[in-house]
């Protein structure tokens, strides 16, 4: 199959914007990832666009796909929207990959959208957890921030995991998404505000769940065909791998991983012939505090059992030996559902083409993003590398 | 002699408020003769403290529930007005669906005409009976009736023989309007409160049953009706007994005015109590009463559950009862139809898993591919019998449920929500299921403990209440 390029991405700010609406956020990624592509892109290129959104609030909960790519002028292109919860766009990039090493499409749109701070309390609350399993997880009185608290529970019986290691996740992405302008909550905490914040679902605290967001993301994937014709320095996807698994935690065989990363992770790492110590940064599927520690063991950052003690060395800062996170994570940038995988493309964009301002890794090669749906139902990793540093 | 009873259960909720409370609140308190009362929980109404009683008798009597074959329901207050509950009780408690069913309300006499039915039926052709009085009346909040309301139930099992004996009844009723009424539509009992002509109501009919009586009725314990914890009293003379035996039976004064589960009640608490001859005094608005009379050798089997847990302050107990709440957010995201919850009963109610027939591994819910093999076949139901060990927890604070449950949430505040690995009928397999917390604190939910099953109300959209099982520590 042929090579598949990320030549370039782009996302609107992540926050609550009451002037904004779906089409407009989109409009703003989309032009903000047109004018990222080094030598220009325009609408008439694009062959094929996938577009996630969970659809939040029911605003479009058919056809949302056309209903922004038409916005933007991407004129009759097919137009797939993709549904996987928290993981929809980064399934839409997947997909987009797909179709350009298909050879389907030599130019494929990969973007999401999410709008969720415009409704009244009651209305948020029915859409709060809709991707958690229904008929009995969720009626066993559990939303999102209750089940990753169960998978807590388990993680610090099982392994002696700490609130306060779960508060440093909160203070490294912080840290990070105070460098980041897009950032919803771009501001530092310190260790004792994240320790300190009122309980949400015990043992996580409102430090240790993201908020809600409206935003949008797009990323454009290209041929090595016609590569060529958008940058000199391409970065190539290098691996791509995706998982699923049962909707409802309490059908999987563990609480304390998320089966469907690491079979993700296994996947990307084989196909990109690297492992995580040949990484150089990571996005992570960090929701809630937890599911970032989750994530290094289930990545294979650290060992199982031990992402407590791999936090607090440091290492996943900015300027340790694996930076994760460093766009702020779901917890600092922002989570606008449908928009957040994309989302994750924009940071392993700007940090792989030297773009990422404050927050920028020295010299990366190798990056990866790691975006799940739901409690784990669904997960896709990507891996991304500059082909120019590695062929040299 | 028209039958008997075999084993015997009785529920109160854990909630206790005080009549202290009330006073606090109100300046004054107008249940005179109750000291404290019990209270439903936001997710317990007659039905669910039916299950309670009802599964407590069974076990008692030790017998079979596919052996009953004959159901009688008796509530003042059932949570619907319209719709036969029995369908449901019977379920929840493992009834063969042939079972002859009774609904009894309209009264809070209701549990006494329960146990008429039961023995009539006995006498008929059914071989075993079950009579479940559950009860939690309701008023105006300034309104004595609600400063009296308790809550409670009581089930027993009636056969043909059995250790306590019924070995008589009467009843008797003439017309006394508006002593205590509901009128259709409305959600809160009335009493127009006119004392002599409410005492003379009370005091003809009960002595009219008890003097119907063929046996000349000695008891060491009498269960009298009891609205507040005096008017049993008043009407000593006209049942021909003293103070001291209505005292002996009394359960007024700890767990306030039962309704159609008074007298149930009182007599599960003598029966329990080892008292010999045991006269019962139903009384019902309207007005009429039932007298019956039992006779045992003492050594009834009982399983009771009446004792108290967590005192209410006044604005608990309002916001448990949902005096203040609200109810549920409108709006609509997720959503469980009533036909898909139907379908989901067995597993609701009765805890049925699924054995897989390629490996054996149990499967809850049983359907789709086995969760061990992958096997897609057909699961041979298995009974789950209810208890397991959390494996996972977390309390769900205020604003963190999903809006089903905002009401519940709103009337009794955070709650546990965990995974636990329940057991199979032979223990030595298991199987992970979902649950929410309740009978207890949040906190009483920790990785590791052991649990029991019971049955709650869940949640209740589109005006359809929604039962099934919850999970509370071990007893």
């Amino acid at each position: 199959m042929r090579d598949a390029y990320l030549v370039g991405a782009g996302q609107s700010d992540y926050g609550a914007f009451p002037d904004e609406s779906y089409r407009s956020l989109f409009r703003t990624a989309f032009d903000a990832a047109t004018d990222s592509v080094p030598n220009g892109i325009g609408p008439a290129d694009i062959d094929e666009a996938f577009v996630g959104t969970l659809g939040v609030g029911g605003r479009q909960l058919g056809l949302p796909g056309p209903a922004v790519t038409e916005h933007v002028g991407l004129d009759g292109v097919p137009c797939t929207r993709v549904e996987n919860a928290c993981a929809a766009s980064g399934f839409a990039t997947r997909q987009a990959v797909q179709a350009v090493k298909s050879g389907m499409a030599d130019v494929a749109l990969a973007g999401g959208f999410e709008v969720m701070s415009d409704m009244s309390s009651d209305a948020t609350k029915y859409w709060l957890g809709v991707s958690g399993e229904t008929e009995w997880e969720r009626l066993s009185g559990t939303t999102f921030s209750g089940v990753y608290a169960q998978m807590a529970s388990a993680h610090m019986e099982a392994y002696g995991t700490t609130r306060e290691q779960l508060s440093r996740v909160a203070v490294k992405n912080h840290a990070n998404g105070a460098k980041n302008p897009h950032a919803q909550l771009g501001f530092e905490c310190s260790l004792e505000d994240a320790m300190g914040a009122p309980v949400v679902a015990d043992p996580l605290n409102l430090y240790h769940c993201c908020p809600t967001s409206d935003g949008a993301a797009c990323a454009l994937i290209v041929s090595e065909d016609v590569v060529e014709e958008y940058t000199e320095d391409p970065i190539r996807v290098a691996g791509v791998g995706a998982g699923s698994d049962t909707v409802g935690l309490f059908q999987r065989d563990s609480y304390t991983g998320v089966p469907a990363s690491q079979r993700a992770a296994e996947t990307a790492y084989e196909m990109a012939g690297v492992g995580p110590e040949d990484l150089d940064f990571a996005e992570v599927h960090d929701c809630f505090a937890i599911a970032e520690l989750l994530a290094y063991e289930d990545l294979g950052f650290c060992e199982t059992g031990d992402a407590g003690e791999f936090i607090e060395s440091g290492a996943t800062e900015l300027g340790g030996e694996l930076p994760v996170n460093t766009s702020g994570g779901l917890k600092s940038k922002g989570h606008p559902i449908g928009a957040t995988g994309a989302g994750q493309m924009v940071e392993a964009y700007k940090q792989l083409s030297g773009n990422a301002g404050d927050r920028q890794v020295e010299d990366p090669v190798r990056g990866l993003t790691h975006n799940v749906g739901g409690s784990g139902g669904a997960s896709v990793i990507h891996i991304f590398e500059k082909e120019t540093e590695v062929s040299a | 002699m028209t039958g008997a009873i075999s084993g015997v259960g009785a529920y109160a909720p854990r909630f206790r408020i005080s009549a202290d409370a009330f006073e606090d609140a109100w300046g004054q308190f107008q249940a005179a003769g109750v000291t404290e009362k019990a209270v439903a929980g936001a997710d317990e109404d007659a039905l669910t403290m039916a299950y309670e009683a009802a599964t407590r008798a069974l076990e008692a009597a030790a017998v079979d529930p596919a052996t009953v074959d004959w159901l009688g329901f008796a509530s003042s207050r059932p949570p619907v007005a319209e719709e036969d509950l029995t369908a449901r009780l019977g379920e929840m408690v493992g009834l063969d669906e042939a079972a002859s069913r009774q609904v009894f309300t309209g009264s809070t006499r209701a549990g006494t005409r329960a146990i008429w039915a039961g023995l009539d039926a006995l006498e008929a052709d059914a071989t075993t009976g079950l009579v479940v009085a559950a009860d939690a009346p309701k008023g105006d909040p300034d309104h004595g009736v609600d400063h009296a309301a308790g809550a409670g139930a009581a089930a027993f099992v009636l056969e043909g023989d059995g250790p306590a004996e019924i070995v008589d009844r009467a009843e008797y009723a003439t017309p006394y309007p508006g002593t205590r009424f509901r009128s259709t539509g409305a959600d809160e009992t009335q009493a127009l409160g006119v004392t002599q002509y409410d005492r003379q109501a009370f005091s003809e009919t009960i002595g009219g049953a008890v003097s119907g009586l063929e046996l000349e009725a000695d008891p060491e314990a009498a269960a009298i009706q009891a609205p507040d914890g005096k008017l049993p009293y008043r009407g000593a003379g006209a049942a021909g007994v003293g103070t001291d035996e209505i005292q002996a039976a009394a359960t007024v004064h700890e767990l306030g005015d039962l309704g159609a589960a008074s007298v149930p009640v009182s007599l599960a608490s003598a029966l329990a109590d080892g008292y010999e001859s045991i006269l019962g005094v139903a009384y019902g608005s309207g007005a009429g009463a039932d007298a019956l009379v039992l006779e045992t050798d003492g050594d009834v089997p009982v399983e009771s559950a009446l004792e108290g847990g967590e005192s209410l302050s006044y604005a608990e107990y309002l916001r448990q009862r949902g005096v203040v709440t609200t109810g549920p957010p409108s709006g609509g995201g997720a959503y469980v139809s009533v036909p898909s919850w139907q379908r989901s009963i067995p597993q609701r109610y009765r805890l049925e898993a699924g054995r897989c027939p390629e490996c054996g591994a149990l499967s809850f819910p049983p359907e789709g591919a086995c969760g061990d093999c992958g096997t897609l076949a057909e699961y041979e139901p298995v009974e789950l019998p209810g208890e397991g060990t959390i494996e996972a927890v977390t309390t769900i604070g205020q604003g963190g449920a999903p809006p089903e449950f905002s009401e519940q949430q709103a009337r009794s505040g955070d709650y546990a929500a965990a995974i636990v690995d329940l057991e199979g009928p032979d223990g030595s397999e298991t199987v992970s299921v979902p649950a929410m917390g309740t009978d207890a604190a949040p906190d009483a939910f920790g990785v590791g403990d052991r649990i029991e099953t019971t049955i709650r109300r869940i949640y209740t959209q589109e005006g359809v209440t929604r039962y099934g099982f919850k999970i509370r520590p071990a007893e």
